[in-house]
């Protein structure tokens, strides 16, 4: 089957799914499956070499002709709508059940497809009117996703913000796309790189998705809105609603004509979200935001690879761009994968103990061994580390950079610091998971509720293995995955076009796959000695203390002390202490939080400014007749008077 | 000709300043009302040959303006119990003042329009700007409702001096139906009147500002 027909039984499917979905779970589980299957087969045909697939109809939607377009780079990002999309509707049945949400859970679940499917319109429509559309109701349903449990007051302020903020990057893609429609006559969306005077609405995208995306100045809207959603919802708003943004920009970067600045630009702010959002996540003590911010780098890192490919596209279609381009997005794969399976580990902690504050857990791995491995699984992946996913994207990336520099082209100048960054964000990135992991599940418990977690069920369990076996896969035997995200390339770029993997491909699959065998052999043996042998068992952090305290633990504010200090003139954090006085001293206490900086140091005040002016100018409404002529006769004077001093001379 | 016409939009104006001075409501509907039948005649003496067109016009101006909108008017007020403009936001000396000065300017700007030349000696477009203004200087000054009416009746009498330059080219329909818009208008205000007046026990239009969200 060609992929037409398989797109438009999923999308019937998921429909289907949305109209029965807040009666019956069950079945609703069951066509959400079936459906994001079903698309999957698509985009997987579109990759594996099926041809690309293209419809266009007479039929108008909003008055312009449908046409339907699905080519490697937007069969990429359906595999990972589809992905996630399924994994986070198993997780929700279990997570978000109509038992304990009883009034949310089903309009959740409608929520649910009505984003899939407005994710998957997104990624197929070629036609800049049905784009808009389908891309403001996918904001619509993720805001609506976000605010199911809408009687926190935190909820509700999360959501007014994500909708401000995305709506603040609609308006620069409408600018974008009438000004598109204008200078080319229509709204049909296609590769138009030989029209010069285009490249300039360059900037428009790059601010529009680059909200969407969460890049550095513009993520004010992610933190808050990932940690506040439900987290099945934080897996696919990570996961999948950011790598939109970076869709936008792969897509429009290879169909449009860019500036000559931009690829300069795009790794610019990649670097710098690289390095401030990982800054920011080691910071905090919101695990959720912990991950968010992680979010915002991983992001910087995608668009690291993505700027250096235009670079090296604007000088002379250099061979290093192709594997930077690739990295970023086998990134955006490896990305939505660790960071789903990360999200869906913190919902479990969540649903377990009831708090997002790290320096109120400790001690969960006896109790939820499962979520625990797999949410370490998923810290390695994330933090870069052999012998799983995030590595190889990286290394790509690398690997493009370092033969930049070795290029000696002005290029070269913009991938050595970019390296710097990469590679301060991976280090940075390990002690963020550190600190994350060892707060969460070793150590002892610092509270009681803490103490009484109980495992989670199959429901979450499995979405949490699927995507660790995802992590896995794609760290052990990347060169499968190679001929894909090649595809990929070659339709963001088909100068490029080659089917030939990178050698060091090979060797670093199988080196990941060598040491993956000796770090599990090398578990197995130890379990096997622990269990044979018996061991002595103690509490944790005794440390020769007669009465040792959970309190006596490292808090998450002391564990990342050192690196946060580093980038206190960013961060700027909130510390409210007293010091203990005396032989017996009584009250101290020591509270720090790190505020969003950008938010609260930037945009907040700005917007109180321009709430101000307005309270000011509203007091010209005041609901006087007289004085509203009087307006009238004085606005109408001084036009006489505008009129008689032109005719004058 | 002229000069009996001149001495009518004279009156007329003579009126806008009584209008202005004035702080009891029945001497400001008088006013009004006899404005409105200086300004009905005028058509008969603009007009040479006295057209029955041009006479259902002026009969119509003359009772609609002199007779029925003073009546509804005079009947809000019996109903309001109201008879005087207690605090309006322009005082009469100055609202006096105001319409002086407005008067002379409207002389001094009639001069530097480029009228047709058979409009040069007439007092016809400076008299209308002095109507409209009075007009405004009463929305903009009181503060009762009825007072409001009656500024914009003298804002719309303002209007017509200016439409009888141009009598022979608007059609009697757009002329007749000016005037049925005002007689609708006045009724509607009327009703108004007597709600604000139930709703507020007052017809301080300041009172409204309640209303606002």
């Amino acid at each position: 089957m060609t992929p037409g027909p398989l797109l438009s039984v999923a999308g019937v499917v998921l429909l289907l799914g949305l109209v029965v979905g807040p009666g019956r779970p069950q079945l609703w589980r069951i066509l959400t499956l079936c459906g994001v299957a079903i698309g999957m087969g698509a985009a997987v045909r579109v990759l594996s070499g099926g041809g690309d697939w293209e419809w266009r109809s007479g039929f108008p939607l909003g008055g312009e002709a449908m046409h339907l377009r699905l080519d490697g780079v937007s069969a990429l990002f359906l595999v990972l709508v589809c992905t996630v999309g399924g994994g986070g509707c198993v997780y929700g049945g279990e997570y978000w059940s109509d038992h304990h949400y009883p009034a949310s859970a089903p309009r959740g679940r409608a929520w649910w497809n009505a984003l899939l499917v407005s994710l998957g319109w997104v990624l197929l429509s070629a036609n800049g009117l049905h784009f808009l559309l389908g891309w403001e109701l996918f904001t619509v349903s993720a805001y609506f996703l976000i605010t199911l449990d809408r009687q926190r007051l935190q909820v509700r302020a999360a959501g007014w913000l994500y909708l401000v903020a995305s709506h603040t990057g609609t308006v620069c893609l409408f600018a974008f796309f009438a000004l598109l429609a204008a200078r080319t006559g229509s709204w049909d969306l296609g590769p138009l790189r030989g029209q010069a005077g285009l490249s300039s609405l360059f900037w428009l995208a790059l601010l529009g998705f680059g909200v969407k995306a969460g890049l550095f100045p513009l993520h004010v809207w992610l933190p808050s809105a990932h940690a506040n959603a439900p987290s099945h919802v934080s897996a696919i708003l990570s996961g999948v609603a950011l790598k939109m943004g970076v869709y936008g920009i792969v897509r429009f970067s290879g169909w449009l004509p860019v500036p000559a600045a931009s690829g300069w630009v795009v790794i610019g702010l990649g670097s710098v979200s690289a390095l401030l959002g990982i800054a920011f996540s080691v910071a905090q003590n919101d695990f959720k935001r912990m991950l968010a911010y992680c979010s915002v780098e991983n992001v910087g890192i995608i668009f690291i690879g993505v700027g250096g490919a235009m670079l090296a596209v604007s000088h002379g279609d250099a061979p290093w761009g192709r594997l930077a381009m690739a990295g970023a997005l086998l990134h955006v794969w490896n990305h939505g994968a660790f960071k789903s399976l990360l999200f869906l580990g913190a919902g479990s902690v969540l649903h377990a103990a009831g708090t997002r504050e790290m320096s109120r857990l400790g001690g969960l791995w006896p109790r939820m061994p499962w979520t625990a491995g797999l949410f370490v699984l998923g810290s390695v992946a994330a933090s870069g580390l052999p012998p799983l996913n995030g590595l190889v994207s990286e290394w790509l990336i690398y690997l493009g950079l370092f033969d930049a520099v070795a290029g000696r082209g002005p290029a070269g100048w913009a991938a050595l610091p970019a390296i710097l960054a990469l590679a301060t964000a991976g280090a940075l990135a390990l002690v963020g998971f550190v600190k994350t992991g060892a707060l969460i599940f070793l150590g002892a418990p610092r509270t009681r509720a803490v103490a009484r977690a109980d495992e989670c069920g199959w429901g979450m369990r499995v979405p949490m293995l699927a995507l660790a076996a995802v992590c896995l896969a794609i760290g052990l035997a990347p060169v499968l995955f190679w001929p894909a995200v090649s595809r990929a390339v070659d339709a963001w770029h088909p100068a490029w076009a080659t089917r030939e993997s990178p050698a060091p491909l090979a060797t670093l699959g199988l080196f990941q796959a060598t040491l993956g065998i000796l770090v599990a052999t090398a578990a197995a043996a130890l379990w096997y000695r622990a269990k044979s042998r018996g061991g002595r068992r103690a509490p944790t952090w005794d440390c020769g203390f007669r009465a040792p305290t959970a309190r006596m633990q490292y808090t998450a504010a002391s564990f990342a002390g050192i690196t946060a200090g580093w980038f206190d003139w960013i961060l700027q954090p909130m510390l409210r202490w007293r010091r203990p006085r005396g032989l017996f001293p009584t009250g101290a206490f020591r509270r720090e939080s790190v505020p969003e900086t950008v938010l609260e140091r930037v945009i907040s005040p700005v917007a109180a400014g321009v709430l101000r002016v307005s309270t000011a100018v509203r007091r010209l409404q005041h609901g006087r007749l007289q004085s509203y002529i009087l307006y009238l006769v004085t606005g109408l004077l001084g036009l006489g008077v505008l009129v008689l001093l032109e005719g004058a001379p | 000709m002229n000069a009996s016409l001149n001495l009518l939009i004279g009156l007329a104006m003579g009126l806008n300043l009584l209008a202005l001075g004035s702080s009891r409501l029945p001497s400001l509907i008088r006013a009004m009302s006899l404005q409105g039948v200086v300004l009905g005649v005028m058509p008969l003496l603009l007009e040479q040959g006295a057209d029955w067109r041009v006479g259902l016009v002026a009969l119509a101006t003359v009772v609609g303006k002199g007779v029925v909108i003073p009546s509804l008017l005079r009947r809000a007020m019996r109903a309001a119990h109201i008879d005087r403009e207690m605090e309006p936001f322009i005082g009469f000396v100055p609202s006096l003042l105001l319409g002086a000065a407005g008067t002379i300017a409207a002389v001094a700007l009639a001069r530097a329009l480029p009228l047709l030349p058979e409009h040069q000696g007439l007092l016809l477009v400076p008299g209308s700007i002095a109507s409209v203004l009075t007009g405004f200087i009463l929305l903009i000054g009181r503060a009762k409702a009825i007072s409001q009416v009656c500024g914009y009746l003298i804002l719309e009498n303002g209007i017509y001096l200016f439409g009888l330059l141009l009598i022979h080219s608007t059609p009697l329909l757009v002329e007749s139906g000016i005037l049925l818009d005002l007689t609708v208008g006045v009724f509607v205000i009327g009703i108004i009147v007597d709600r604000i007046q139930r709703a507020f026990d007052s017809l301080d239009t300041r009172k409204l500002t309640v209303l606002r969200e």
